[in-house]
C-alpha cells in the first residue's frame, strides 16, 4: 500500500503570473491564456479522409434492401438514419455542379487559407447531399461545373485536402 | 422524397396550461467588465421579480420557485462548465432542481419549452427560466471561431471559422429562387437598428440607411457587417406558472403554447422531403415552386422553423399567423435568416416572403410588425439569453407595458446612456397574442412560441 507522506513542506509557486488585461478603480479583467491539443478521431469515417490523399471522393450508401431511402451521403456517415443499417463505402465522381456559394472576407482565428476566398457547395450526380468546399481558381455561378483537386502531397488530413476548380 | 412518420405529426398537448408572469434582462454589451456572470444573471432576476407588478413580494416569490431551466449557448464563452451550478446557488435556489439547456442559438426558447415542461406536466407550479452569456472573454475573432464549432467541425469548421459564412451560400442561393434584392435584405437591417433606437438596452442601435448598410464591410458575401448580429454579455429571466399560481402572482398573465423543430446541423445533409402544410395552406400549393427549385427545403428554408409553427398553431389553434398575430419577434441572427423564416411561419408562402418587408406589414403599425425589439441585429444576442429575451419583449407588449420597460428614465441610468430626446414608443395598440422564433444553427432547431393575452 502506498503511504502519504505525511512530513512537513515548502510549496513554491511555479506558474506564470496573469497580467492586467483592463482594469478600473471597481474592476480587474485578467488575461489567462492557454494552448493545448485535442486529439480528434475521424472513426469510422477515417476511409473518407485517407481518400481524399490518395485522389478519390468516397462517399457512403446504404445499401439495405428493406430501406426506403437508399440515400448516398457525403458527407458520408457510417450509419443510415433511416433504417439503421451500416452503410457502404462508394468512390463517386469527383465533379460536379455548383449549388450555392459565398466569398469568405471576415473570417474567424485560425483560418487556414488565404482570404477572401471562394466557398462552394457542390451538387454531385447520385449523392443525395450537397457537398461543402473551396473553389481554388476562379468565380462561382449557379449550376457552373466543377471538378475536384486533392492535396495528395503534404496532405493536411483534413477536409481542407479537397478543393475545386472550373471544369 | 423523405416521408414524415404519423406519429411524429402528434401535435403537443399541455397536460395543464401554462402562463408567464414576469420578465426581466440586463442591458446588453459587447463588454461587461463591471460584473461578473452570475452578477448580470441577479440584475435580470431581480428586475424579473421587481419591475412586473406581481401581487407577491420577491422574497414570497422566490419561496414559490420549485424548478429552473437555465439557458446556456457555449461552456467555451464562459470558460466554465456547470455555470448552472454557480448561477443556481448566486439566486439562492439550491436544492430546486435545474436543467441547464443547450440547442445553440435555440438556447433560450429551448430553455422556456423545457419550463413549460416542467410547469405542464406538474412538476412545478411556478418555475424560472433564466438564459445568459457573455462573449467577452476573447476578442471577436475567436469568439467568431468558437461559435463556428458550432458547425460540424470535420466537414464546415475549417471553412471560414465564422457562422456567416455558413447563411451566405443560402443568402445567395435564396436570391436566384426567390427574387431577393440586397435592398430588401438590408432594409431589414435598418428597421431592427432603427428600432433598437428605443430600447435602453441595446447594444447596436441606429439610424442607419440602406446605402449604409450595402456599404458596410463585408463579412461573407453578400453579407456586410451591418447585417448580422451582436456578439454580447448579458442575461435574460423569465417566470412561468400554472394557471393558479399565475392568477395568485398577476392580475396580467399571458398563456403559453409552445413546440419546437430540428434538422440536420450540416445544411449538405438537407434531403429532398415533403413540406409540412400550415393551417391555412393547401395541398399542391407548392407544387409550382418545387419544380423549379427541384428540393424543399433546398438552401432556401428551415424545416426546423416550418415543423415547429406547425405544431404551435395547432396546439394553439392558430389559423392565419399574419391575421392573428399582433407582433412577432424573429431570430434575426442574419438579415437573410429572418427573410427566410417569413415563409417557414407562414408570414407570406414561400417564395414570396420578400413581400412582408415591401408590403409594410412588418413594421410599426403594419400588420404584423416584428422585432420591435430591436431583435438580434440592433439589441442583443448573448445566446442562452436570447430566446427567453424575446418572450420577455412580447410578453411586455402584450402587457401593454412597452413604455415602461423601454421609456422609463430608471432603464436608461442602469444602462448608464442618455434617452434620446427623439424616443419613440413602440407600443402595439391593443394586442392580443404574439409569436417568438428562436432559431440554432444552420436551421438546426427552432422554437415556436406563441403568447396569447390571458385577462
Amino acid at each position: 500500500m502506498t503511504k502519504a507522506y505525511e512530513g512537513p513542506l515548502t510549496t513554491k509557486y511555479i506558474g506564470t503570473p496573469n497580467d492586467l488585461f483592463d482594469q478600473s478603480d471597481d474592476f480587474w479583467v485578467i488575461n489567462w491564456p492557454r494552448t493545448f491539443t485535442h486529439h480528434h478521431t475521424y472513426g469510422l469515417l477515417t476511409p473518407f479522409f485517407k481518400g481524399l490523399t490518395e485522389g478519390k471522393l468516397m462517399a457512403t450508401k446504404c445499401t439495405n434492401p428493406e430501406c426506403t431511402e437508399n440515400s448516398t451521403w457525403l458527407p458520408p456517415r457510417a450509419d443510415c438514419p433511416d433504417c439503421y443499417a451500416r452503410t457502404e463505402w462508394v468512390q463517386v465522381p469527383s465533379e460536379g455542379k455548383i449549388y450555392a456559394y459565398t466569398m469568405l472576407d471576415y473570417a474567424g482565428i485560425g483560418i487556414e487559407m488565404e482570404t477572401p476566398y471562394w466557398q462552394i457547395d457542390v451538387q454531385i450526380d447520385g449523392v443525395d447531399t450537397i457537398f461543402k468546399g473551396w473553389l481554388k481558381q476562379g468565380k462561382p455561378v449557379t449550376g457552373m461545373p466543377v471538378k475536384a483537386e486533392f492535396r495528395t502531397e503534404n496532405p493536411t488530413h483534413t477536409i481542407l485536402d479537397i478543393c475545386w476548380v472550373p471544369k | 422524397m423523405i416521408k414524415f412518420g404519423k406519429g411524429n405529426l402528434r401535435v403537443p398537448q399541455w397536460s395543464r396550461r401554462v402562463f408567464m408572469v414576469a420578465g426581466g434582462c440586463t442591458p446588453f454589451r459587447k463588454y461587461f467588465p463591471e460584473y461578473k456572470l452570475e452578477e448580470l444573471v441577479m440584475m435580470g432576476y431581480k428586475m424579473m421579480l421587481e419591475d412586473n407588478d406581481l401581487k407577491l413580494s420577491p422574497k414570497e416569490i422566490k419561496d414559490s420557485i420549485q424548478y429552473a431551466a437555465y439557458g446556456e449557448f457555449a461552456d467555451h464563452f464562459q470558460d466554465q462548465l456547470l455555470c448552472e451550478a454557480k448561477i443556481h446557488d448566486y439566486l439562492g435556489l439550491d436544492p430546486l432542481w435545474n436543467t441547464g439547456i443547450k440547442t445553440g442559438g435555440a438556447t433560450g426558447g429551448a430553455a422556456m419549452l423545457n419550463g413549460c415542461m416542467a410547469i405542464a406536466s406538474g412538476y412545478a407550479d411556478c418555475a424560472l427560466v433564466s438564459g445568459w452569456e457573455r462573449m467577452d472573454e476573447v476578442d471577436t475573432r475567436a469568439g467568431n471561431f468558437y461559435i463556428a464549432t458550432a458547425a460540424c467541425k470535420d466537414f464546415e469548421t475549417r471553412m471560414g471559422r465564422i457562422y456567416s459564412s455558413y447563411y451566405a451560400p443560402m443568402a445567395n442561393r435564396f436570391a436566384e429562387a426567390y427574387n431577393l434584392s440586397e435592398v430588401t435584405r438590408a432594409k431589414v437591417a435598418v428597421k431592427n437598428r432603427g428600432y433598437a433606437m428605443s430600447n435602453p438596452n441595446a447594444q447596436q442601435p441606429g439610424h442607419h440607411t440602406v446605402e449604409e448598410v450595402l456599404e458596410s464591410r463585408m463579412s461573407a458575401y453578400p453579407l456586410r457587417f451591418l447585417e448580422c448580429c451582436a456578439m454580447t454579455a448579458g442575461s435574460a429571466s423569465a417566470l412561468l406558472c400554472n394557471e393558479e399560481m399565475a392568477y395568485k402572482l398577476s392580475d396580467h398573465p399571458v398563456e403559453i403554447f409552445m413546440a419546437g423543430g430540428t434538422h440536420t446541423l450540416r445544411v449538405a445533409d438537407r434531403r429532398h422531403m415533403e413540406i409540412p402544410l400550415l393551417p391555412n395552406e393547401e395541398p399542391g400549393q407548392y407544387d409550382e415552386l418545387l419544380k423549379e427549385s427541384g428540393r424543399w427545403p433546398g438552401f432556401e428554408s428551415f424545416l426546423a422553423a416550418r415543423f415547429a409553427a406547425y405544431l404551435a398553431y395547432r396546439m394553439a389553434g392558430v389559423h392565419d399567423p399574419l391575421e392573428e398575430m399582433d407582433l412577432v419577434e424573429l431570430h434575426d441572427a442574419f438579415t437573410i435568416s429572418d427573410i427566410q423564416t417569413y415563409g417557414d411561419i407562414g408570414l407570406r408562402p414561400y417564395g414570396q416572403e420578400p413581400d412582408y418587408i415591401e408590403s409594410g406589414d412588418a413594421y410599426f403599425e403594419g400588420k404584423c410588425p416584428s422585432n420591435l425589439s430591436g431583435g438580434l441585429l440592433g439589441t442583443m444576442h448573448a445566446v442562452g439569453a436570447t430566446g427567453v429575451w424575446q418572450a420577455c419583449e412580447v410578453f411586455w407588449q402584450l402587457q401593454d407595458r412597452y413604455d415602461y420597460i423601454h421609456g422609463d428614465k430608471k432603464w436608461w441610468d442602469r444602462a448608464g446612456k442618455e434617452k434620446p430626446a427623439d424616443w419613440k414608443s413602440l407600443q402595439v395598440k391593443d394586442p392580443k397574442q404574439g409569436l417568438w422564433i428562436s432559431h440554432a444553427g444552420v436551421g438546426s432547431h427552432v422554437t415556436c412560441g406563441i403568447l396569447r393575452k390571458a385577462w
